[in-house]
């Protein structure tokens, strides 16, 4: 694990025990929009089965980060980056690597709900019926069940014809991560995705998240650290350099040390959320 | 002395304003008056009789339809090609304002040089003589630009956020295009065409050497040397060559259909315009 200045202290409490495979690792990574430098030699690597949270203040690069792990960022127009990304030790900027088929791979559930103007089914089936043909009846069975795997079946099994843009914002994040599973992918890459929502919302995703975690990694950025609290295992802290305002990676460590760390506590208190702080 | 000149620009702005409505206002209603008489079930649906004299102008309506339709069908493929290379295809800022540049330019050929060029190629050199699809295609040219500017600003008004969900679950990019970009821009496209076809409805020019003729055709049943007639090219010849006082309502009855149709297409594409805006609003 690649951390710096801080070691976590050796008292983790949390599931992780015994150290775990890394799927998703990153090596010297920097990331560059046109001339200026966004993230800076940004090392850390994603275990199995994990929930990484990643935290900072805004214009830390969290959000570029995720887009560079699922190579969403080479839609962007003059992105560029240096360093490594491997997702299970392989290089996913290799030249032989199709980036939509990584994409199908590495999920992505963004901060705002994206459904399209289409009936609750045809959102789930979005990605999927892109992937491969479906028959009448493994539409009907992928639909329940990427619905179900995203606490949303009981709502809506009864209107699923029905325009998605009628639901809740918060079950239209639902759905849109039930869309996300229905491509069933490795890794899911969410990116403040309950900054939203109202609290109760908040809470189920919290939940799934939590219980998505037996099946596959999670990369979390969140503004919220009594979220990062209660749903992470490790934690990576970025924050943007006060020289050249390039993100750098502070802190990577469990998440039980990492609320002690003191390089952090001096972050935190740029986050709007501080109030969360554990007591010191 | 600030506030005289701003109300005396205020009631210049106004003032320009209102000569520009009222000239509109007064052409229509002159067509109106003059024509409105000659307008019955009979003119709509009868063909032309005693050149131009009598009958009615049923095969000069269908064959401006025939010419629209044609341009429309012929306007579509290019249009969405230019959107997409322009919104799409084009990473670079520059190129795509200089595949606008020509957009414009073609936006500005005369259309009396499309026409010539038209009589060259088609009529001449591809010896289809006068037909229907020369005038079609013709037409389809000049509402390009239309067609394609308006799709394209759709394209470009799309929240980046629909491209990126589909492409964070695996769409390749043609997928995303037939699936996010088309059926999300399809309104562009009705309104670019419907404004196009408007324009193009009432165009004499392109048509005259090579699709149209005034009288003795009715329905094409072939490419070469199938002519149609239309409501220009009818009120271009019957308001310079006719000297009998009794097509004089007949031709006016004409352009009042003309009008008309142009009317109801620029109309048909106002509440989709309207509808971009209040979506642009609230996304």
């Amino acid at each position: 694990m690649n951390t710096k200045a801080f070691t976590p202290a050796e008292t983790c409490s949390t599931t992780e025990a015994a150290p775990k495979r890394p799927v998703l690792e990153c090596q010297n990574l920097s990331v560059f929009a046109g001339s200026k430098c966004i993230l800076r030699e940004i090392s850390l690597s994603i275990a199995e089965n994990q929930v990484f949270g990643m935290v900072g203040p805004s214009g830390a690069g969290k959000s570029t980060l995720l887009r560079a792990f699922n190579r969403l960022i080479d839609l962007q127009p003059n992105f560029r980056i240096e360093g490594t990304i491997r997702l299970n030790g392989n290089d996913i900027y290799e030249r032989s690597v199709d980036p939509d088929q990584l994409r199908s791979r590495v999920g992505m559930l963004f901060q705002q709900p994206v459904v399209f103007p289409a009936s609750i089914e045809d959102n789930v089936l979005f990605g999927l019926r892109h992937h491969r043909k479906l028959s009448r009846s493994e539409k009907a069975t992928e639909v329940e069940s990427a619905l179900r795997s995203a606490a949303l079946w009981d709502e809506v099994k009864e209107r699923l014809k029905e325009s998605a843009l009628r639901l809740s914002v918060g079950q239209q994040q639902r759905l849109c991560l039930a869309r996300t599973l229905a491509v069933n992918p490795e890794i899911i890459l969410m990116d403040e995705p309950t900054s939203a929502l109202d609290a109760r919302s908040t809470e189920s995703i919290e939940q799934l998240i939590v219980e998505l975690k037996k099946q596959r990694t999670i990369v979390l950025v969140t503004h919220n650290l009594g979220q990062a609290r209660r749903v992470t295992d490790w934690i990576a802290c970025l924050c943007p350099s006060k020289e050249s305002g390039s993100g750098q990676l502070l802190e990577s460590a469990c998440c039980d040390s990492f609320f002690e760390s003191p390089t952090c506590r001096t972050v935190f208190r740029q986050i709007p959320d501080d109030e969360l702080l554990p007591p010191a | 002395m600030r506030r005289v000149f701003d109300r005396f620009l205020t009631g210049l702005t106004a003032l320009c304003a209102l000569i520009g409505v009222s000239i509109i206002l007064m052409i229509v209603a002159a067509v109106v008056w003059r024509g409105g008489g000659a307008i019955s079930w009979d003119f709509l649906t009868d063909q032309i009789r005693l050149v131009g004299a009598s009958g009615g102008i049923f095969y000069n309506i269908l064959g401006t339809l025939i010419l629209l339709v044609t341009a429309l069908a012929v306007s579509a493929p290019f249009a969405f090609g230019i959107a997409l290379t322009h919104g799409v295809f084009l990473r670079k800022t520059r190129s795509r304002e200089r595949l606008m540049m020509w957009i414009y330019v073609l936006n500005g050929v005369p259309s009396i040089l499309l026409g010539l060029l038209g009589f060259i190629v088609f009529v001449l050199f591809l010896g289809w003589g006068k037909s229907w699809l020369t005038g079609g295609i013709l037409l389809g040219m000049m509402m390009v630009p239309t067609v394609a500017v308006s799709l394209s600003e759709r394209i470009q008004a799309l929240p980046s956020r629909y491209l990126d969900a589909a492409a964070g679950l695996g769409l390749t990019e043609s997928q995303r295009i037939w699936s996010v970009i088309l059926p999300q821009s399809f309104g562009g496209w009705v309104t670019g065409s419907l404004l196009g076809l408007a324009r193009a409805a009432g165009e004499t020019a392109p048509i005259m050497f090579t699709a149209t003729i005034f009288a003795g055709a009715t329905l094409p049943t072939g490419i070469k040397e199938n002519p149609v007639l239309s409501l220009p090219y009818h009120i271009f010849i019957l308001a310079q060559d006719s000297f009998d006082p009794a097509t004089g309502e007949k031709l006016w009855g004409a352009a009042l259909v003309l009008l008309l149709l142009v009317f109801s297409l620029s109309l048909a594409a106002l509440p989709l315009r309207l509808h971009l805006h209040e979506e642009a609003k609230t996304s």
